[in-house]
């Protein structure tokens, strides 16, 4: 009977754990003040790079990056040294988290590839790492030049539709590389980012499948999806590293994610 | 009666292309100023240079001050003399023309 008791207990827990990692995808976010320059714009943005649940509102520690830069007319700009630590909370957590964020000034044309590589975050509830590169494209002054340059990251979704200027409604499609190649029916989880400042009310899921959005990418590593309302939405693209990473003396899997972000707008 | 359908049928179908590339070939021009000089770059979305356009550098007032051609890359710089707000125009082919207003706080900022 006791015994009946505990395994109860445990089936409980596991369900639990189980459901609790289904709702929470995880996503590097790097958020610009503005997508598109013009100008007439501010052309000093200032960029936030996080680690958060973006649909729960949900802040995660992210460390000092291991890389961060842009990607501008084919040259890499490291802005790893300009990064501020700041701290910050979701509505509902108690601890703030560390995020970090800087400013840059757009002085030219083109697009701007802003990238991120974190160091391993380390997750117990999966077990595993998890290495998010991320990446967002701001434009500047209409030249519409380098969004589906690859900036050579371990894995990394290439936009094949153009990642700004989208309405809401409209299909993205991306390809997943890994190692410059594409990954072949990689998993893509998709979310919406609730803090969004143009998000008109706090979306609340009516049940946690809707939290994340999952689809698969094609035999090429191409994947669509046509994002219901305006704000930021999130690709993450996830897939097991080749390599492993040790935690208290034991090998562990790393998952490696893909991760881009593209901002939707209400037609007008 | 069936030729004249058919040019109509034409002139429509060209006017629609015409129409459609106006779209696409959407003409930008961008200014800066370093070290005393205005440099202006003028390129379609995808990249191409707006090659030998009509730049023409405008007070506020609108009186012209400068009038040139963009090189190979689209390219054409001039010496700023005064630190007073410019409106610098590209003309390129077909009537397709973009303008960037340089500021004064443009013009103290180096590159």
């Amino acid at each position: 009977m006791y015994l009946r008791r505990i395994l109860s207990g445990a089936i409980f827990l596991v369900f639990i754990v189980a459901t609790t990692k289904a709702s929470n995808a995880h996503f590097g976010l790097i958020l610009p003040s503005d997508g598109i320059i013009s100008q007439s714009d501010n052309k000093s943005i200032t960029l936030e790079a996080k680690f958060i649940h973006p649909m729960e509102r949900q802040y995660m520690e992210l460390t000092k990056p291991k890389r961060f830069g842009v990607f501008h007319r084919g040259k890499q700009i490291d802005l790893l040294p300009a990064l501020q630590e700041a701290k910050g909370r979701g509505p509902e957590q108690s601890e703030e988290s560390t995020f970090w964020e800087t400013e840059y000034l757009i002085r030219r044309p083109g697009d701007y590839t802003f990238y991120l590589e974190p160091n391993p975050y380390w997750e117990p509830a999966e077990d595993s790492y998890i290495v998010h590169y991320t990446k967002v494209c701001v434009n500047a002054f209409g030249l519409e030049d380098g969004w589906s340059l690859p900036v050579g990251l371990e894995t990394e979704i290439i936009p094949l539709t153009r990642p700004y200027g989208l309405w809401t409604n409209n299909l993205f499609t991306g390809q997943v590389l890994l190692n410059g190649k594409p990954s072949a029916f990689a998993e893509i989880e998709i979310e919406y980012l609730n803090d969004s400042s143009d998000n008109p009310s706090v979306v609340v899921p009516p049940s946690d499948p809707f939290i994340t959005q999952v689809v698969k990418a094609d035999a090429n590593g191409i994947f669509s999806y046509a994002m219901p309302r305006a704000g930021w939405w999130g690709f993450a693209a996830l897939n097991q590293a080749d390599w492993k990473l040790p935690y208290e003396g034991e090998e562990k899997e790393v998952e490696i994610g893909a991760v881009y972000w593209v901002h939707a707008t209400d037609m007008q | 009666m069936r030729s004249y359908r058919r040019h109509l049928f034409v002139l429509i179908i060209l006017l629609f292309l015409a129409g459609s590339a106006a779209w696409a070939h959407k003409v930008n021009i961008f200014a800066y100023v370093d070290a005393g000089t205005v440099f202006t770059e003028s390129y379609f979305p995808d990249g191409k240079p707006v090659i030998n356009g009509t730049i023409e550098v405008r007070t506020t007032k609108g009186t012209i001050v400068l009038e040139g051609k963009t090189d190979e890359q689209g390219l054409f710089s001039f010496p700023l003399k005064e630190k007073q707000p410019l409106t610098i125009i590209i003309k390129a082919s077909m009537g397709h023309t973009s303008k960037y207003i340089l500021e004064q706080t443009d013009m103290s900022v180096s590159p």
